[in-house]
This record gives structure tokens, C-alpha cells and sequence, in this order.
């Protein structure tokens, strides 16, 4: 055991996350001792700019908050601003938005294997995974004109109805992720590298799970179900039949088993969602978005991402520009303080890895 | 459920509240109260998950209005407790001894509004770097003239005007045909 300890900086650059972010650990041999997050390199001030625009012209840049999956941030803001200002919903537009969210969940997830993957030396699925996640970016694209960015979710429904064929193009492209999940379940899961790798590594404890703020997947790998999709249903999810998966242990491995097993649930919630389908109108128009005002009020919305919870707080003062936006992501805690608590005592090799398994996303930090 | 909470916290702390929404219980207090409240939301009622603490400026009422949100993991009741402070001396009980990750807020807060937390431990930087103006998401920090104050502006885009016929009119090109119907003028 070597006793001397050694200052490693660790980023802003690795593979462990999308983004920029900072890890300073201190280390004894290759045995981590202390770590401290360091973030800023994505500071855009989004949520100080957003007080000078007016309520839509937000959405440009509220998507930006999360790359890897900007939907649940439109989705969030929109129904923030409908519950503070009483607008009503189309059905039609619950059910869209449910499968544009679960759509953005699936990706999300996609683009999750690759970092995964990847962290642990396995490139060959996140090659795969990466490629898969385009046919969704297509369905993206021809739903709302956009890959990544969409601003599709406004408030009082969605911009635009689906496109002639979009359902049948949807259809197959589940059927063929269905199918395709057979192929990631045999290179990731029965992969023994992995296998060793993720058991027992970055393990949250149960009993300190809630209370150190833990959402969203990692909270489901320690056996506790919590899911806001089911805990405060929005849109289309009070009328579809799915579960939450758990798994106890709370390592890389049991956030890993959570994430497949959703992958699964969102298919099936997309088919559900896409049988069930309303007829109507698929939006509420709101009045010339540049003298629209919303009344005074506030409101605490929260989303289910792939992340975890992520939740909006937002201010109105009666305006066309909101007060206040502030947005609580997953990686808020997840990045910083669950960080620091359980990085120490693993080895230098696995701090990407489980950074990755956290989902931890540094814009949602600084935003 | 809900009206039994708010009663709850109504009898024991003579606080005001309402309930805003399902699941959401919204409370005022006074600063000095807001510790203990959260200290007997988490170890009396349960209210084990901190969800968000948020600030927002009320520059007209020289005051920052102080927001903690916590939650129920069984009864998954949310309860907002809400205090004003002074907006010319901002000075509010530091929390990280009952959640730490309140930390993290208290820190983004004391950056970005300087309020000042008193024990608060961690980097006096978080996001920001070398940053000597006035803290930025303050109403009066001003973020258009700071950018035109400290940053230069690239030849060509010192107005409106379409920075592609600035650029051509140095090079001397000309503009491809399909991008001459996306001009401005």
C-alpha cells in the first residue's frame, strides 16, 4: 500500500459523462481517498438570459439544459407553465408528448450504453447503440424537423401533428430495438469484463439513498420505487399499463439491470400509447406569444427523466417574461454531493465509469 | 392528508400556508423559523428528501424570497417552504447540517445572489471564475451591457446587418446563389 498521497485532476475531458466537468481527487497508489467536483466549463447563464425573453421564446434555450435528452426540459417547462397559468390540454397532445418523452428516454438510454460501454474498454456496443439511436433521431426529425433539439412540447399541447406514415415508421422502429436489445443484452450483460467490472462498484447505500437526494435510476438500483410517472402522473401515463423495475445492491451493475429493464418498458409504453391514440385537436393556441402574459404565480413541476427527476420552479409576475426558471436536475445532487460521498475507496478507473452509471450531466449543474 | 400537514406545521410553528395544488403544500415563515422547520419536516414528519432550494429576486420589494422544497417518499406530499430576507444585507441560516447536499445550493446561491451563509464550507468559486462584478443573476446586473463592456465584437457583426455581405465585401466574393434568398435585405 503505497501511503504518499498524490493530487489527480481528472477531466474536464474523459469519458465518463457528456460534457466538461471536473473531478479533484486525491489519491493514495491507484485507491481514490477525497474527491471534489469542479464544474463552470458549461456555464451559460441560461436561466438569467430566460428572464429576458418572453414565455416562448424560452424554449430555445431550456432544451440546451441537457444535451444527451433536452425533451423532459420542454415537457417540464410547458406543463410548469400551464399549471401556473390554468391551460387546458388535448388529449391528443398528452399521448404525443408520452411517446415523444419516451422516445427521448430510449436515446437517451442508447447514447447511456455507449458511455457505459465505453468506460469500461467494451466500444463495440456503443458503436452499435450510437448507430440505433439514429433511427429514433429519424423518427425525431420527422415528427418535429429537428434531431436533437426539438422545442416541440409548447405550452397547451404539441407544434405539430404526426406526419402521414410517422405512426407505421414508429411501429417498426420499436419492433426492430426490440429486437435488437437481444444483441446488447449478450455483449454487455454476459460480457464477464462488465460483469467484474460494475458488481460491486460505486454502491449507494439504501437506507442513505432518499435522504442524499438520489433519483431516478441509481434510487431504483438500490430497491426503492420511486418513479414520478407513477408517484404524480402527467400527460398520457395514468391510462398505460407498465412497471417500474428494481433491483437491490445499488452498484454499477444494479442501475444497469434497472436501465435495460426500462428500456423495455418504454417500448411498450410507445406501442400502448400509439393504439390508444386520440382523435382532436393536438393543441390549445395560446394568444400572439409576444404579448402573451401568464398570471402571478408559481409552481414546482417535476418529470421523470432518464436521469432521474428533474423538477422546474417557476416564477411568474404577471409578465410576458417569467420571473424565475430554475431547474433542479438529477446530476445537481448526483454530480456533486452522492459524487464525493461515494467515490472514495474505488480505484482511478472506475471514477468514469460510475460517474457514468450516475448519469451525471454537467450542464443541468451550471446551467 | 394535505390539510392535516399544513394544520400540523400551523399549530406548532403559527406559521402561514395553503395548499396550492395536489400534492403541493406551500408555507410562509419567517427566517429564523425556517431551520427548525425543516428539521422537524425531516425527523417528525418524514420529509426525509430535499427536492430544491431556490431564490428569486424581488428587487421592486428590496427582498430575496428564499424557497425549500422537501418531499414524502411514502406519502409523496411536497411541502414548499417560502421566507423573505433582506435584500441589502442577505444573510440565511446555513442548512448543510441536515441535508448535505444543501451545500451545493447554498454555495450556487451565495455566488450567483450573494447571500451569505454563515459556516458554509466549500470553495468560495463554483461556477464562476475571477468573477469581480456584482453577483450576476441579481435583477440589476445587467447582462447585455456587461457583454458589450467586456467582450470585443468580431469585425462584421457590430449591428444587425448580414455578417456574410460584411465578410464578402472584405474577401471581395460573392455570395453563393442559394444563400442569397435567406438575406436580410
Amino acid at each position: 500500500m503505497i501511503e504518499k498521497e498524490t493530487t489527480l485532476y481528472l477531466g474536464p475531458q474523459h469519458p465518463g459523462i457528456t460534457g466538461n466537468m471536473m473531478i479533484k481527487l486525491k489519491v493514495k497508489g491507484d485507491v481514490v481517498t477525497h474527491a471534489e467536483t469542479h464544474v463552470g466549463y458549461l456555464h451559460r447563464a441560461f436561466e438569467k438570459l430566460i428572464e429576458g425573453r418572453n414565455w416562448l421564446q424560452s424554449f430555445t434555450l431550456l432544451c440546451r439544459f441537457c444535451v444527451p435528452e433536452p425533451d423532459p426540459m420542454e415537457l417540464t417547462y410547458a406543463r410548469a407553465v400551464e399549471q401556473i397559468e390554468g391551460r387546458d390540454v388535448p388529449p391528443r397532445a398528452k399521448y404525443i408528448r408520452t411517446i415523444v418523452a419516451e422516445l427521448a428516454r430510449i436515446q437517451s438510454f442508447l447514447l447511456w450504453y455507449g458511455g457505459q460501454s465505453g468506460s469500461s474498454g467494451l466500444y463495440t456496443l456503443g458503436q452499435w447503440s450510437v448507430g440505433d439511436r439514429n433511427y429514433i433521431l429519424d423518427l425525431f426529425e420527422d415528427l418535429t424537423g429537428a434531431r436533437i433539439y426539438h422545442m416541440y412540447m409548447w405550452p397547451g399541447g404539441v407544434r405539430r401533428d404526426l406526419p402521414e406514415g410517422w405512426v407505421d415508421k414508429a411501429y417498426k422502429t420499436m419492433d426492430y430495438l426490440e429486437r435488437r436489445l437481444v444483441d446488447y443484452n449478450k455483449l454487455l450483460f454476459d460480457n464477464a469484463i462488465f460483469q467484474k467490472r460494475a458488481q460491486g462498484v460505486g454502491i449507494i447505500p439504501k437506507d442513505k439513498a432518499i435522504e442524499w437526494g438520489v433519483v431516478g435510476a441509481p434510487l431504483r438500483g438500490t430497491g426503492i420505487k420511486h418513479d414520478v410517472r407513477i408517484d404524480e402522473p402527467y400527460e398520457a401515463y395514468a391510462d398505460l399499463d407498465f412497471v417500474v423495475p428494481t433491483y437491490e445492491g445499488g452498484d454499477v451493475w444494479a442501475r444497469a439491470l434497472v436501465r435495460r429493464d426500462e428500456i423495455k418498458q418504454s417500448i411498450s409504453i410507445i406501442r400502448q400509447a400509439l393504439d390508444k391514440m386520440p382523435g382532436g385537436s393536438y393543441y390549445n393556441r395560446i394568444p400572439n406569444p409576444m404579448k402573451w402574459t401568464v398570471p402571478a404565480g408559481e409552481a414546482w413541476v417535476k418529470t421523470e427523466s432518464v436521469r432521474g427527476e428533474i423538477g422546474f420552479y417557476v416564477v411568474s409576475d404577471g409578465g410576458n417574461k417569467p420571473r424565475r426558471v430554475h431547474l433542479k436536475g438529477a446530476a445537481y445532487t448526483h454530480g456533486v454531493s452522492v459524487l464525493e460521498k461515494i467515490l472514495p475507496g474505488q480505484n482511478i478507473a472506475d471514477v468514469s465509469f460510475i460517474l457514468n452509471s450516475l448519469g451525471v450531466c454537467p450542464p443541468e449543474i451550471e446551467r | 392528508m394535505q390539510k392535516h400537514i399544513l394544520n400540523r406545521l400551523k399549530k406548532v410553528f403559527k406559521v402561514e400556508g395553503d395548499i396550492k395544488a395536489p400534492l403541493r403544500i406551500k408555507i410562509v415563515a419567517d427566517k429564523d423559523l425556517v431551520s427548525s422547520i425543516l428539521l422537524y419536516l425531516k425527523n417528525q414528519m418524514g420529509f426525509i428528501h430535499l427536492n430544491h432550494m431556490s431564490c428569486v429576486d424581488w428587487i421592486e420589494d428590496n427582498k430575496f424570497e428564499l424557497v425549500y422544497i422537501v418531499w414524502h417518499p411514502e406519502q409523496k406530499q411536497t411541502v414548499l417552504v417560502h421566507t423573505f430576507i433582506d435584500r441589502d444585507n442577505p444573510v440565511m441560516e446555513n442548512i448543510d447540517t441536515i441535508w448535505d447536499q444543501a451545500n451545493t445550493y447554498e454555495r450556487e446561491m451565495r455566488e450567483m445572489y450573494g447571500i451569505e451563509f454563515p459556516g458554509l464550507v466549500g470553495a468560495k468559486e463554483f461556477i464562476l471564475e475571477d468573477w469581480q462584478e456584482m453577483p450576476p443573476m441579481r435583477r440589476d446586473f445587467d447582462t447585455k451591457k456587461y457583454a458589450k463592456e467586456t467582450y470585443a465584437t468580431r469585425p462584421g457583426r457590430e449591428n444587425a446587418r448580414d455578417v456574410r455581405k460584411e465578410i464578402m465585401k472584405r474577401s471581395g466574393e460573392e455570395l453563393p446563389e442559394f444563400a442569397k434568398k435567406y438575406s436580410r435585405d
